[in-house]
């Protein structure tokens, strides 16, 4: 049982902050999402925590530990980081065997992963004739052939059908209950909110948000949409009266906080023609991108 | 550290690129042995000692084959991204490279001593066809085969070092394909002097397969002076891939 603790990580790339300043923490027993638009931090991040990137600043550890310092590594984490990091020419049992001999584990462990991760029909097969979906699975097996009591996954939705979805998130909340640490990386938070427990959300390589997937819920609050030609002036005319809003297209402006009454007024005082006005309520979904939209991504 | 070396002769079996690899260098010692005997080179006649030594050098002709496969083994990892989780499971880099350079040698070792039995095997009957006796024992058959033995192991390891500092398996092939085909050899054929000293002329002077103007190194300063570019090319490939940012 183990928990994963990140503080104050940065990684500089020339000078591009890919992870700034960054601190969590991923207790045992939960699933953390690690949540973020595609180039915030998240894969620099897990990869730092795995000791394949080394941080420009900070401390990535399991349990006070960095992950290269830890006594048989592969047996305590397991990871899986790509799709594609196997030799499209090798027998998908074979890659498992590789690894296995490396870490010193029996050639049984290949058959139990296989079976966990239902592969065991196509371990004969070559990988490049293999799905995204098996790939993953295929990522999946790899990482559980250490029987590891934390398990850190970048993407592993990626490619999978509803079907593979269901099943992972099964999978992982299995894991979770058992008393194992979970870390998993998504783009979509709607894709893992039936999976996890807490969310780590990060932005431009900064931390926006962690908390509780409960929490995260209760700040879903009401909230106004107003179409109107007059975006600019309606949002200049907001800010004065101390009305935060957000222009989300280039005539739609979103008051997350406000009333369609004081938008009303706003909107009377600069004269804005109104085409559309609706009350709305955030779901998780939008207060998501709410928060992420307030950094620029870096790519 | 067994697991480790385990592990890589593992990665290499499992994969059909590896058994070409072994076919070619297999298959280069018979088109080597036809050359020298059928063809002939009228400078060295079978009937002198370098045509012995010429005729006996085509157990290392697969030197070259064997130097590409050592690249495949480190940065064929990079190519495929195995190396992530190669590195996952051994995180202090340097005993990766290790394994790969005992294991390249390894590997290195049985090549030579098939390709080393193939051409015994095959020469002695074909010369013996052609009226010329050789005694196995003598230093020119004895040399060019114990050439091979530290040669095509010597080449393996210089593989697995320059995976290491070029990390881009295409541009490492072409790097040394365009050094032994164009820079090696107008160095030798222009500065014959220096031509001894670089990684072809020492192992020539192993193999005994072409012969430099102004003579080759001596057999163990040739495997010195081998032995010296493989330890500085896995020293330079074990400093790069430590400090490599996976990502």
């Amino acid at each position: 049982m183990a928990t994963i603790e990140i503080c104050g990580l940065s990684k500089r790339f020339g000078n591009v902050n890919a992870v700034d300043d960054l601190s969590f923490t991923a207790r045992e027993g939960a699933v953390t999402g690690f949540l973020g638009p595609n180039g915030a931090g998240k894969s620099t991040t897990l990869r730092m925590l795995l000791g394949l990137v080394t941080p420009s600043e900070g401390s990535a550890t399991i349990d006070g530990v960095r992950y290269a310092d830890l006594h048989e590594p592969f047996l305590r984490v397991g990871a899986m980081l790509e799709t594609d990091a196997f030799h499209p020419g090798r027998r998908a049992r074979d890659h498992l065997r590789i690894l296995a001999t490396a870490a010193g584990l029996p050639a049984t462990r290949v058959d139990d992963v296989l079976e966990e991760v239902d592969l065991v029909d196509a371990g004969h097969r070559r990988v490049k004739g293999f799905s995204l979906g098996m790939r993953q699975r295929l990522g999946l097996a790899s990482a559980l052939l250490g029987d590891p009591a934390v398990l850190i996954l970048d993407e592993p939705a990626n490619g999978l059908d509803p079907d593979g979805v269901r099943w992972l998130r099964q999978f992982v909340r299995t894991f979770a209950s058992r008393g194992g640490t979970v870390l998993l990386s998504s783009h979509v938070l709607a894709e893992v909110a039936q999976t996890v427990d807490d969310v780590v959300i990060i932005a431009g390589g900064r931390l926006v948000a962690q908390s509780s997937l409960a929490d995260l819920a209760t700040r879903s609050r009401p909230g106004v949409r107003v179409r109107t030609p007059q975006v600019t002036a309606l949002h200049d005319a907001l800010t004065t009266c101390g009305i935060r809003s957000q222009l989300v297209a280039n005539d739609v402006l979103v008051a997350p906080d406000s009333t369609p009454e004081a938008l009303g007024l706003a909107a009377a005082g600069v004269g804005a023609v109104i085409y559309e006005m609706t009350s709305e309520h955030f779901n998780l979904e939008e207060i998501y991108l709410e928060l992420t939209a307030t950094e620029k991504p870096l790519r | 550290m067994r697991n480790l070396i385990s592990a890589e002769l593992l990665k290499l079996r499992t994969t059909r690129a590896f058994w070409a690899y072994v076919a070619g260098i297999v298959v280069f010692v018979p088109v080597s042995l036809a050359l020298s005997i059928a063809v002939g080179n009228d400078q060295n006649p079978l009937t002198t000692s370098d045509g012995i030594r010429g005729v006996f050098s085509a157990a290392s002709s697969g030197a070259l084959t064997a130097l590409l496969l050592g690249i495949t083994m480190s940065a064929g990892e990079f190519r495929h991204n195995t190396a992530t989780t190669t590195f996952l499971i051994t995180p202090d880099r340097r005993r990766v490279v290790t394994a790969k350079v005992l294991a390249g040698g390894l590997i290195g070792v049985v090549l030579a001593a098939v390709s080393a039995l193939l051409t015994v095997s095959i020469a002695t009957p074909w010369l013996h066809a052609r009226n010329v006796d050789v005694n196995l024992l003598s230093a020119d058959v004895v040399t060019p085969i114990a050439g091979a033995l530290l040669s095509l192991p010597l080449a393996v390891i210089l593989g697995v070092g320059i995976g290491g500092v070029i990390h881009n398996q295409t541009i490492a092939f072409t790097v040394i394909v365009a050094w032994t085909s164009i820079i090696e050899t107008s160095l030798t054929g222009f500065v014959p002097e220096v031509g001894r000293w670089l990684p072809t002329g020492a192992a020539s002077a192993l193999g005994g397969t072409w012969t430099i103007e102004g003579g080759l190194l001596p057999f163990w300063a040739a495997a010195l002076v081998l032995t010296g570019y493989c330890a500085s090319a896995a020293v330079a490939g074990t400093h790069l891939i430590t400090r490599k940012d996976m990502t």
